[in-house]
C-alpha cells in the first residue's frame, strides 16, 4: 500500500481530544494532524494505554511500523472498543498528533477501515 | 427517674447518635453502589484555575492560598510542567496516588459503605483510602507516620459522611502531588472531608484543607463524580503490564517505545 500522509489542521479535530491519563502528553505535537494510509499489525489492549501498531509503506516501497498511543482498556472497554476492533492485516486510514521529533509515533485520534466503518474520533 | 429527665436523656444520646462517630446499621447505611466517574478533567481545584487548557497545558494553574515560600516551589513545579519535565509519581507506576489526589483521578470509583469503614477504591492505580467510622480517634502522634492516604476517622451526619485525614506525606518527598500542574501540600496538612450524594444524584465530595507549612487560610475543594449506568464493570488497572513510556529519572521526560522496549523518540529539550 502507498504511503499516504496528509497533514490536517489540528482545529478539526481537537473538539474531542484523546485521553492518555497516565503520564505527560509534551511528547505530541497537538497542533498538528496527520493522516496516513497502513496496515493493522497488533492492536494492544493492554494496560496502561492501548496501542495501534501500523505498518505504513512508503513511495520506494519502505516499511514504516506506527506506534499509536490511546487510552487505557478500561475506559475504551467500558465505550465499546474490543481487542478485535482492529483486526490484524486490515486496511485502514489512521490519523493521529505525531510526535514532537518525527518519530514514527503518535496520540491515536481516529481511523477508518475501507468499507467505511470508523473508530474512535474521525469527523 | 421522672420521664422528663428520660426523654432528656433519649434525647442527647440520640442527638448524640447522629454527629458522633457510631457504627451504622445496614439499613441506615446511604446506598452509594455502582461506578462512578469524576465530572471534568485532572485539574484538582477548578474554582481557581487560570489559563487556557489541562494540567499539563502550559500557562494552566490553580490558586491555592499558598504563602510565600510555597507559592514559589508550586511555580518551580510549573516551570518544569511547562518544560514536560515535571516528575508525576503516578508515571512511575509504583506508588499509591494517597490523598487528595485519590479524588482527582480519570477512569471510576467504587464508594464502599460497611457498618465500620468506608472504603474509596479506584480503577486507577488501583488504590484504595480506608475512612473508619467505628467510633475509634486517630492514634496518638507518637504512634502515626505519614503515609499515602494518611489516617481518617470519620462519622456519619444523617447520609453525609464527615471524616478527618491527617498524616500524609510531604509533596517534598516526591511521593504526594495532587495533579500534573505540579500543585502541592507539605506534612502539615489536614482536611475535614463532606462526602454525601446531592440533589443531583452526584458524589459530592468537599475537602476543606489547612496546612500551617504552606497555607495562609484554609482550602475548600469540591469533586463531583457521576453515577454511571447500571451494570457497569471496573476493570484491572496494572501500570506495568505494558508500560512503554518510560521516564528519564534525569530529566523528567516521558519517551515511547515500540513493541520490543526500544526508545523511538529523543529529549526535545537535549
Amino acid at each position: 500500500m502507498k504511503r499516504l500522509m496528509i497533514v490536517l489542521a489540528a482545529g478539526l479535530v481537537l473538539s474531542s481530544l484523546p485521553v492518555v491519563a497516565h503520564h505527560s502528553n509534551a511528547m505530541f505535537d497537538q497542533d498538528r494532524v496527520i493522516e496516513m494510509s497502513g496496515t493493522v499489525k497488533e492492536f494492544q489492549f493492554t494496560n496502561p494505554h492501548t496501542w495501534l501498531q501500523v505498518v505504513v509503506t512508503d513511495a520506494a516501497g519502505r516499511e514504516t511500523e506506527w506506534s499509536l498511543e490511546w487510552g487505557s482498556p478500561n475506559n475504551l472497554g467500558r465505550q465499546g472498543i474490543r481487542p478485535s476492533t482492529f483486526p490484524p492485516g486490515s486496511a485502514l486510514k489512521v490519523r493521529t498528533y505525531p510526535m514532537k521529533d518525527g518519530s514514527p509515533g503518535g496520540l491515536f485520534i481516529g481511523a477508518m477501515f475501507n468499507d467505511g466503518k470508523t473508530v474512535g474520533n474521525w469527523e | 427517674m421522672p420521664n422528663q429527665l428520660k426523654k432528656s436523656l433519649w434525647t442527647v444520646l440520640a442527638t448524640a447518635a447522629c454527629v458522633v462517630s457510631w457504627p451504622l446499621a445496614a439499613q441506615d447505611r446511604p446506598d452509594w453502589s455502582g461506578v462512578w466517574a469524576m465530572i471534568g478533567g485532572t485539574i484538582f481545584d477548578a474554582d481557581t484555575k487560570t489559563g487556557e487548557g489541562g494540567s499539563t497545558t502550559p500557562g494552566v494553574r490553580e490558586h491555592p492560598p499558598y504563602n510565600a515560600e510555597w507559592e514559589a516551589k508550586y511555580l518551580a513545579n510549573l516551570a518544569q510542567r511547562d518544560a514536560g519535565t515535571f516528575p508525576d509519581p503516578n508515571s512511575f507506576c509504583g506508588i499509591p496516588t494517597g490523598f487528595p489526589r485519590i479524588f482527582n483521578l480519570p477512569d471510576v470509583y467504587e464508594f464502599a459503605v460497611t457498618d465500620k469503614q468506608v472504603w474509596i477504591i479506584t480503577e486507577n492505580g488501583p488504590n484504595i483510602m480506608r475512612i473508619y467510622t467505628d467510633g475509634r480517634a486517630h492514634p496518638p502522634a507518637e504512634d502515626m507516620w505519614p503515609t499515602h492516604t494518611g489516617d481518617s476517622v470519620g462519622h456519619w451526619e444523617g447520609d453525609t459522611l464527615v471524616f478527618d485525614t491527617l498524616s500524609l506525606h510531604s509533596s517534598e518527598s516526591g511521593n504526594t502531588i495532587l495533579d500534573r500542574t505540579g500543585l502541592i501540600l507539605s506534612d502539615a496538612a489536614h482536611s475535614v472531608t463532606r462526602m454525601r450524594i446531592n440533589d443531583n444524584g452526584q458524589m459530592e465530595v468537599q475537602m476543606t484543607i489547612d496546612d500551617a507549612r504552606a497555607f495562609t487560610a484554609p482550602w475548600v475543594v469540591t469533586k463531583r463524580f457521576r453515577h454511571l449506568e447500571e451494570g457497569s464493570r471496573v476493570y484491572d488497572y496494572a501500570c506495568n503490564e505494558n508500560n512503554r513510556n518510560p521516564i528519564d529519572p534525569n530529566t523528567g521526560w516521558t519517551y515511547t517505545t515500540d513493541t520490543e522496549g526500544n526508545i523511538i523518540d529523543r529529549n526535545p529539550g537535549q
